[in-house]
C-alpha cells in the first residue's frame, strides 16, 4: 500500500506541530521519518494511522482519499515506543487480539488463531513467551511482542513510534537489523519514527528529515548524508565542526586559510558559517596548513578522534577530526604535538539559518 | 528508644481511639446476650432499616460507577474546555457538609422549593421519601469513584486503547477487554469506599428522610432513633452491623492494597530476571 500526504497540517492550540506536508511512501518501502523532539515527526505518524485528523490537506492510501478514515479501517499496524502490551493478558492472548475482536463471520476459528499466533511468535523468535505475562519478558522481548501483534492483522502498513527508543544500544542494533530482515522478507509499506540518524540511516530506504513542522530534506540515506540541504540537516545527521568564514574580494577564508571562490550563493563580502564534518578534516605538517596543537586523542575501535586547538581559534572550541585507525596507526600522534589543518570538504551557509538552539542533538 | 516511644503512642492513640469505642460498640450490643440481640435486629423497623440501606447503596453505588468511570475517562483520556472546572466540581460533595447537601435536596424538591409545585401535580414523592435519599446519598458519595480512577487512568495513557482500535477493536470492545481490566483494582477500591459511605451517611439524609421509623430511617439513622428512646442495647446491635460492615471493607481494602503492590512487585522481579538471562 503506497501513502501520500498533500498539504497536511495540524495544529494543537497555537502550537502548529505540522505544517504543508507532502510526503510520498510508495508501496513497500521502509521510511524513516527523523528530527529532533519536538519536530512533529510523532504527530506526523499519527496523522498517517488516523490517531489524529488533519486541519487541512489529505491523506491518501493507495491514491484513495483516507483522510478521514479511523485507524481500524486504515488497516495499518502501530507500534509504541513503550510497547503498550495489554498486561492482564499473556503473550498468546496479546497477538490474539486482533483475531478475536474480529466479527463472528469474519474470526477464523480458535485452532486457527492458535495456528496464527504460533506462526507469529515464531517469526518474533519467542516462540516459548507464549504463556508468559508481558510482565515477565524484557523490553526488547516485549517490543518484539508488540509487533507481532500488530502484524496478526496483516496490516499493508507497519507504523513504529520509535520502537527501539526505550532499550539499550545492543539491543536496539540487534532489533533494527532483525526489523530490516523482517521488512525485505514480508514487504510491508513501514514508516518508522525515530530521533536517531544512525537508526535512520541503518534501517531505512528513505528518510524524511523534519524541523519544526516541516519536511526539511527527503532522499537515500547516504545521500542525505553527503548533500544535505540546508545547514539543519547538515547539523543533524552527524557530528560537524562550525566555524565562521569570511568572505573577502569573492574569496572565503576559514580562519587563516583561503579555501577558494566564494561559491555563487554567498556573493558580496561578509560573515558566513561553515559546517565540516570531522572525516573531511586531514592532518598534515604546520608549514604549508593551518597551524594548531593536538588537545587530545581518543582511540575509539576503527576510527580515532582528534582534538586540535587551531591557532587563533578559542581554546575551548577544539576542532573535532576523525582518521582512521589504519592512518593513526601507521603515523602516530601524541597529545601537545603540532600539526596542520587542512579541509577536505566543506560547506557554506548564510550565518542566519544557523539558530544555535537547533545545535547538534548529541 | 525514640522508635519504641512514637509506636507506642502510636499504639496508645489508637486504641483509646478506635479499639476501645470499637469493642464497646459489641460490648454493649451484646451487653443482654445473644437472644436480646438478634431480637433488636430483627425487630420489623429495624429490618426495614436493613432493607432501605441495602436498597439505597444498590442504586447509588451503581449510578455512581457508571458517572465515576465515564468522568474519570473524559477527564484522563480527552482535552476538553472546562476539564479543569469538571475535576473541581467532582470534590464539591467533600468540600460541602452533608447537612447542607441535604438541605438543598429539600429546597429543590421540598414541598416549597423550585420543583416542588410540579412534583405535587404530578404525584411524585421525592423528599422524605426514598428517592430524596437515594439522591442525598448519590451526592455525597460522588467523588469515591472518580477520584480513585483518575491519576490511574491519566497515569497509564491512551496507547493501550489506541492499540486496540489500531488492531481493529470497537470502542466497545475496546473498554471491556483493554480498559476495564487495567482499572479493575481501583475500581473496585473506589466501589468498596464508596458503599461504605453510602451505608454510612448520615447528616444528608437525616435531613432529606424525615426519619420517619419504619419508612424512612436508614440504618445510621435506626441507630439515633433508638437511642434517643435510650433504647441502647438496640441501638447498639444495630450500630455493630454498621461497624462490622466497616470491618469488611478495611479488610477487602487491604486486601486490594496488598494485593496491588504484590502484583507490580513480582512483575518488576521477574522482569530484572529476564533481562538477566538474555
Amino acid at each position: 500500500m503506497s501513502i501520500q500526504l498533500r498539504g497536511v497540517s495540524k495544529q494543537f492550540g497555537e502550537f502548529a506541530a505540522v505544517e504543508n506536508i507532502d510526503l510520498d511512501v510508495p508501496t513497500g518501502t521502509l521510511m524513516a521519518l527523523l528530527g529532533p523532539s519536538g519536530c512533529g515527526k510523532t504527530t506526523l505518524l499519527r496523522l498517517i494511522a488516523g490517531l489524529e485528523i488533519p486541519d487541512r490537506g489529505e491523506v491518501l492510501f493507495d491514491g484513495k482519499d483516507a483522510t478521514l478514515w479511523s485507524i481500524g479501517e486504515r488497516k495499518v499496524g502501530f507500534v509504541f515506543q513503550n510497547y503498550a502490551l495489554f498486561r492482564h493478558m499473556t503473550v498468546h492472548e496479546n497477538v490474539a487480539f486482533g483475531l478475536k475482536v474480529k466479527r463472528r463471520s469474519e474470526r477464523p476459528a480458535a485452532a486457527e488463531i492458535r495456528k496464527k499466533v504460533q506462526n507469529l511468535l515464531d517469526l518474533v523468535q519467542l516462540g516459548w513467551t507464549h504463556d508468559r505475562f508481558p510482565g515477565q519478558l524484557s523490553g526488547g522481548q516485549r517490543q518484539r511482542i508488540a509487533l507481532a501483534r500488530a502484524m496478526a492483522v496483516d496490516p499493508q502498513v507497519l507504523l513504529l513510534d520509535e520502537p527501539f527508543g526505550a532499550l539499550d544500544s545492543q539491543v536496539r542494533h540487534e532489533l533494527r537489523r532483525w526489523l530490516r530482515r523482517l521488512h525485505d522478507e514480508l514487504h510491508f509499506t513501514s514508516i518508522i519514527v525515530t530521533h536517531d540518524q544512525q537508526e535512520a540511516i541503518e534501517v531505512a530506504d528513505t528518510v524524511a528529515v523534519l524541523n519544526r513542522g516541516r519536511i526539511e530534506q527527503t532522499g537515500i540515506p547516504g545521500e542525505i548524508y553527503d548533500l544535505p540541504s540546508s545547514a539543519f540537516v547538515h547539523r543533524f545527521l552527524g557530528q560537524v565542526n562550525e566555524l565562521p568564514v569570511r568572505v573577502r574580494d569573492g574569496r572565503a577564508f576559514i580562519g587563516p586559510i583561503d579555501i577558494g571562490a566564494a561559491a555563487e550563493t554567498l556573493k558580496g563580502d561578509g560573515e558566513h558559517i561553515a559546517l565540516i564534518r570531522p572525516h573531511e578534516i586531514e592532518i598534515g605538517q604546520p608549514a604549508s596548513n593551518w597551524p594548531g596543537t593536538l588537545v587530545a586523542v581518543r582511540v575509539m575501535g576503527p576510527i580515532v578522534r582528534l582534538e586540535i586547538c587551531a591557532d587563533g581559534q578559542p581554546i575551548h572550541e577544539p576542532l573535532e577530526a576523525e582518521i582512521s585507525r589504519e592512518r593513526f596507526d601507521y603515523q602516530p600522534f601524541t597529545v601537545g604535538q603540532k600539526v596542520g589543518v587542512r579541509f577536505r570538504r566543506w560547506q557554506v551557509y548564510p550565518a542566519a539559518t544557523l539558530p544555535h538552539s537547533n545545535a547538534n542533538p548529541r | 528508644m525514640a522508635r519504641r516511644f512514637l509506636i507506642g503512642c502510636a499504639l496508645l492513640f489508637m486504641a483509646l481511639f478506635l479499639l476501645i469505642p470499637l469493642l464497646t460498640v459489641f460490648a454493649e450490643a451484646l451487653a443482654k446476650g445473644v437472644a436480646v440481640y438478634f431480637a433488636a435486629i430483627t425487630e420489623p423497623s429495624a429490618l426495614s432499616a436493613i432493607e432501605l440501606t441495602l436498597l439505597v447503596a444498590l442504586v447509588s453505588v451503581p449510578l455512581n460507577l457508571v458517572f465515576g468511570i465515564a468522568a474519570a475517562w473524559a477527564i484522563a483520556k480527552f482535552n476538553f474546555r472546562g476539564k479543569s472546572t469538571l475535576i473541581t466540581l467532582i470534590d464539591l460533595p467533600f468540600a460541602v457538609s452533608p447537612v447542607i447537601a441535604g438541605l438543598m435536596f429539600i429546597l429543590l424538591f421540598g414541598a416549597n422549593g423550585w420543583f416542588g409545585a410540579f412534583l405535587r401535580a404530578h404525584h411524585i414523592k421525592v423528599v422524605f421519601a426514598v428517592p430524596g435519599i437515594v439522591l442525598a446519598t448519590t451526592f455525597v458519595t460522588f467523588p469515591f469513584i472518580a477520584r480513585e480512577l483518575i491519576p490511574v487512568m491519566q497515569a497509564q495513557g491512551n496507547a493501550d486503547e489506541e492499540t486496540a482500535l489500531s488492531l481493529g477493536a470497537t470502542g466497545w470492545q475496546t473498554f471491556w477487554r483493554v480498559t476495564l481490566p487495567n482499572i479493575r483494582w481501583a475500581l473496585l477500591y473506589g466501589v468498596l469506599l464508596c458503599n461504605a459511605r453510602a451505608m454510612g451517611e448520615f447528616g444528608a439524609v437525616s435531613v432529606v428522610s424525615g426519619r420517619v421509623r419504619g419508612v424512612t430511617a436508614t440504618m445510621p439513622l435506626h441507630v439515633e432513633i433508638l437511642y434517643n428512646d435510650y433504647n441502647y442495647t438496640a441501638a447498639f446491635a444495630v450500630a455493630s452491623l454498621l461497624a462490622l460492615l466497616a470491618l469488611l471493607t478495611l479488610v477487602g481494602k487491604s486486601f486490594l492494597e496488598w494485593r496491588q503492590p504484590e502484583l507490580r512487585r513480582t512483575g518488576h522481579a521477574r522482569d530484572r530476571t529476564a533481562r538477566g538471562n538474555q
